[in-house]
C-alpha cells in the first residue's frame, strides 16, 4: 500500500450497513449538544418512572428490611437452611452479585487498559453496576449471619467475650477482599465522573446546583487537574484488575478449601471468574438495553455496535465458562471418587434436576446458537433477552454449587433436601435494591462519561484509502 | 499565578488556536509557569506544546502499597503472637494465608493513597471562587494567564487576532 492516505475532501455515499455513520467514534456531535442530551436524560422523569420507583422502594422496605428484620427477630428458623445445607440461597446470592460486580471492572478498566474504544459510552454504566451489585452482594453475609449486631466480631480486637478472631480465617480473606474491592471500585466510578458532576454543575441550579458543586470538588479542568486524573485512572486500571481477580478467587475458595466433594478443587478459582465476568457481561447488556429504552437521546449514545460488541465478549465467555465447568466436572467423574461421582449423579436427578438442564440450556445452548449471528447480536431486545436467560443460567450454577452440592455430602445420613423459604422474599428485596439503586442514579449523575465521548471522537477520523474510506485513529495520549 | 487582577482569560473554540496563543504568550514575556489551558477533554503536554508534566501521583500509591503492606504484616504477625490459636497442628504464622492477606492490605493501601494523591495533587476539595468559564465543559479551550498591565492590551489583541471568541481580565468567581 502506498502511504497516501489523504484527508477525507468530499462525503461518500454509503450502504446503510457499511455507513461509518453507524459508529458513535465516527459520529460526532458539538460537546454542547451532547452535553444537552445527557442532562435532558437526567432531568426526565415520566409518571411510569416514578411508579417504577415507588414499587421498587415498597419491595426494598417489605421483603429485604422487613423479612431481614422479622429473621433477625425470630431466629434463623424462619429459612430454609437446615442440617445438612446451612449454606443456602443467601450464599448463593452474595456469590451472584458478586459476580454481577465484576462488570464494570472487566469493562472498564481491561478495556480501558486494552484501549477498546467500544468501551467509552457505557463504562460508567458497568461500574456503576459494580458499585451497586456489590452493595446487594456485601449484606448477604450479614444476612445469613443471623445475629447481625456480632459482626464486628470479626474484626481482630478484643471483645467482651475475651476472643481473638482467627485472623487468617476465610471469613477475614472475605471481609478484605470485598472492602479492597467496594472501595476502590466506587473510587474508580467517581473518579471519571468528577468532569461530568463539573459539567452537570455548570447547568444546574437549586439543590442539584449544591449536589453537583460538592462532588465536582471544584473541578475547571486545568492541565494539572487532568494529569492527575488521568494518571489516578490508569493507576486505579491497572491496580483493579488484579483486586477484581482475588475477590472472586477468594469467594471460590470460600468453597475449595473445604473437603466438600464437588467444592474441593483447584480450577474453581478462575473457573468463578470466567462465570463471573460472563454473568457481568450479561447482565451490561441488559442494562444498556433498559437505558436506551427507557431514557431519552440514550440512542445515541448506545447504539447496536455496542450491542453486538459484548454479545462478542459473552459467546467467547460462554465458552470460557463451559471449557472451565467441563474440565471439573470431567476431573472429578474420571477421578472415581465414590463422593464425587455421586455428587455428579445428583446434579441430573431430583429434586433439582432441572436447575442443571437449565444452566447447560442457558450459559451454553442460548449464547451458542444465537450469538455467532450479528443480526442477533446488533437487535437490543433479543441481546436483552440473552442477557437475562445468561443470569439465569448464572444463578442456575450457583444454586446448583452451594445447596445443591452441599446437601449430598460424604455420609449419606446426612443428606436432605433444601427448600428456600423466607430467602426467597429476601433475594427479591435485593434484587429490587440494586434496580433502585440505579434507578435513581440514573437521574443523579450522567450515565454518560461525556468527556470520554467526546475525546474518542476527537480520536477517530475517515482517511481515504485509494477507493474507499476507513475510520482511523489517532493516539491522543 | 499572581494576584487575581493580572488573570486573565482567553477563550477559544479549538484546542489548535488556543496552542498557537501559548506560543504567543511566550512570545509577549509572560513566562510558561503563568500560563495554563483549560479544557472540557485531556489534552497530552505534546498536543497542547508544553514541557514534559512529571507527576507525583505513583510515590503515593507507592507509599499506600507499603503502608498496607507493614499493617498486614503487623495483623498477620501480632494477632496470632498476642493471642495464639492453636488449630489441629496448623502452624500459628500460616504462609499461605499470610500472602493472601498482605495482598488484600497492600491493594487497599495503594488504592485509598493514590485516591488522596489525586485529590492532594490537584487541591482537591476547593470549592472557593476559581477562574473559569461555563463554556470550556461546553468544549471550548480556555487559556488563562498571568498578563502584567502594561503589556495587556497587546496580548489582547493578538489573541483575538489568533481566533479567541472571547479575551478578558477576569476575576475569580464561585463555581
Amino acid at each position: 500500500m502506498t502511504a497516501d492516505a489523504v484527508p477525507l475532501s468530499q462525503p461518500q455515499v454509503y450502504d446503510e450497513e457499511e455507513d461509518p455513520r453507524q459508529h458513535l467514534m465516527l459520529d460526532p456531535r458539538p460537546r454542547e449538544e451532547m452535553n444537552s442530551m445527557v442532562m435532558e436524560a437526567m432531568h426526565t422523569t415520566t409518571r411510569e418512572y416514578w411508579i417504577v420507583v415507588g414499587v421498587l422502594t415498597f419491595l426494598v422496605v417489605v421483603c429485604l428490611f422487613g423479612a431481614w428484620g422479622y429473621m433477625i427477630a425470630t431466629g434463623m428458623g424462619v429459612a430454609g437452611i437446615r442440617r445438612p445445607t446451612m449454606w443456602g440461597i443467601f450464599i448463593a446470592n452474595f456469590v451472584f452479585w458478586i459476580g454481577i460486580s465484576h462488570s464494570g471492572t472487566f469493562v472498564s478498566a481491561i478495556l480501558r487498559v486494552f484501549k477498546a474504544e467500544f468501551r467509552r459510552p457505557f463504562t460508567r454504566a458497568a461500574e456503576l453496576m459494580t458499585t451497586f451489585g456489590l452493595a446487594a452482594g456485601v449484606m448477604y453475609p450479614l444476612i445469613h449471619l443471623g445475629r447481625v449486631w456480632v459482626s464486628y466480631w470479626i474484626f481482630p480486637i478484643p471483645n467482651q467475650r475475651q476472643l481473638w478472631p482467627n485472623f487468617h480465617s476465610p471469613l477475614v480473606w472475605d471481609m478484605l477482599a470485598i472492602t479492597t474491592y467496594l472501595l476502590s471500585s466506587t473510587i474508580y466510578l467517581y473518579m471519571p465522573l468528577i468532569p461530568d458532576v463539573a459539567m452537570a454543575r455548570d447547568r444546574s441550579t437549586g439543590w442539584r446546583y449544591k449536589f453537583y458543586r460538592l462532588l465536582a470538588l471544584g473541578w475547571r479542568g486545568t492541565e494539572n487537574e487532568w494529569h492527575n486524573l488521568r494518571t489516578g485512572i490508569n493507576i486505579f486500571a491497572f491496580a483493579i484488575i488484579p483486586v477484581m481477580f482475588s475477590v472472586h478467587t477468594i469467594v471460590s475458595w470460600d468453597f475449595a478449601v473445604t473437603q466438600t466433594p464437588g467444592w474441593h478443587s483447584t480450577i474453581y478459582g478462575p473457573f468463578f471468574i470466567a462465570g463471573a465476568i460472563f454473568s457481568g457481561v450479561s447482565a451490561v447488556t441488559m442494562i444498556l438495553y433498559l437505558i436506551r429504552a427507557t431514557m431519552v437521546n440514550m440512542k445515541y449514545f448506545v447504539r447496536e455496535e455496542h450491542f453486538d460488541a459484548l454479545g462478542k465478549l459473552m459467546l467467547i465467555f460462554s465458552f470460557t465458562w463451559a471449557y472451565f465447568y467441563f474440565n471439573e466436572y470431567l476431573v472429578e467423574w474420571y477421578g472415581g471418587d465414590l463422593a464425587a461421582k455421586t455428587v455428579l449423579k445428583a446434579f441430573t436427578q431430583p429434586p433439582y434436576g432441572w436447575v442443571w438442564y437449565l444452566m447447560l440450556f442457558c450459559n451454553m445452548a442460548v449464547p451458542w446458537l444465537l450469538l455467532w449471528n450479528k443480526r442477533v447480536r446488533r437487535t437490543p431486545w433479543l441481546m436483552f433477552v440473552i442477557g437475562f436467560l445468561i443470569n439465569i443460567g448464572m444463578y442456575a450454577e450457583r444454586f446448583i454449587i452451594v445447596p445443591t452440592e452441599i446437601s449430598t455430602n460424604r455420609f449419606p445420613f446426612q443428606w436432605g433436601d433444601y427448600y428456600p423459604r423466607i430467602e426467597l422474599l429476601i433475594s427479591i428485596g435485593s434484587i429490587s435494591l440494586f434496580l433502585l439503586l440505579y434507578a435513581v442514579a440514573s437521574r443523579l449523575i450522567p450515565l454518560i462519561p461525556v468527556w470520554e465521548v467526546q475525546e474518542g471522537q476527537l480520536a477517530h477520523s475517515l482517511k481515504r484509502f485509494g477507493k474507499h474510506e476507513v475510520a482511523t485513529k489517532s493516539e491522543l495520549e | 499565578m499572581a494576584e487575581e487582577g493580572r488573570i486573565h482569560l482567553a477563550l477559544f473554540k479549538d484546542v489548535y488556536p488556543a496552542t498557537m496563543a501559548l506560543d504567543k504568550l511566550r512570545e509577549l514575556g509572560i513566562p510558561e509557569k503563568d500560563m495554563t489551558i483549560v479544557s472540557g477533554v485531556p489534552y497530552s503536554d505534546r498536543i497542547l506544546g508544553r514541557p514534559k508534566y512529571t507527576t507525583r501521583l505513583p510515590r503515593y500509591s507507592l507509599v499506600g502499597f507499603v503502608g498496607g503492606f507493614i499493617l498486614s504484616l503487623l495483623l498477620n504477625w501480632g494477632t496470632p503472637y498476642l493471642y495464639p490459636i492453636h488449630v489441629g497442628g496448623q502452624p500459628i504464622y500460616p504462609i499461605p494465608t499470610t500472602i493472601l492477606l498482605t495482598f488484600e492490605l497492600s491493594m487497599l493501601g495503594l488504592i485509598l493513597f493514590t485516591f488522596l494523591g489525586v485529590l492532594f495533587e490537584s487541591d482537591f476539595p476547593s470549592l472557593g471562587p476559581k477562574v473559569y468559564h461555563p463554556e470550556i465543559s461546553n468544549g471550548k479551550v480556555a487559556v488563562v494567564f498571568d498578563c502584567p498591565p502594561e503589556i495587556h492590551t497587546r496580548v489582547h489583541e493578538s489573541l483575538a487576532a489568533l481566533g479567541a471568541e472571547w479575551v478578558h481580565r477576569t476575576e475569580a468567581k464561585q463555581l
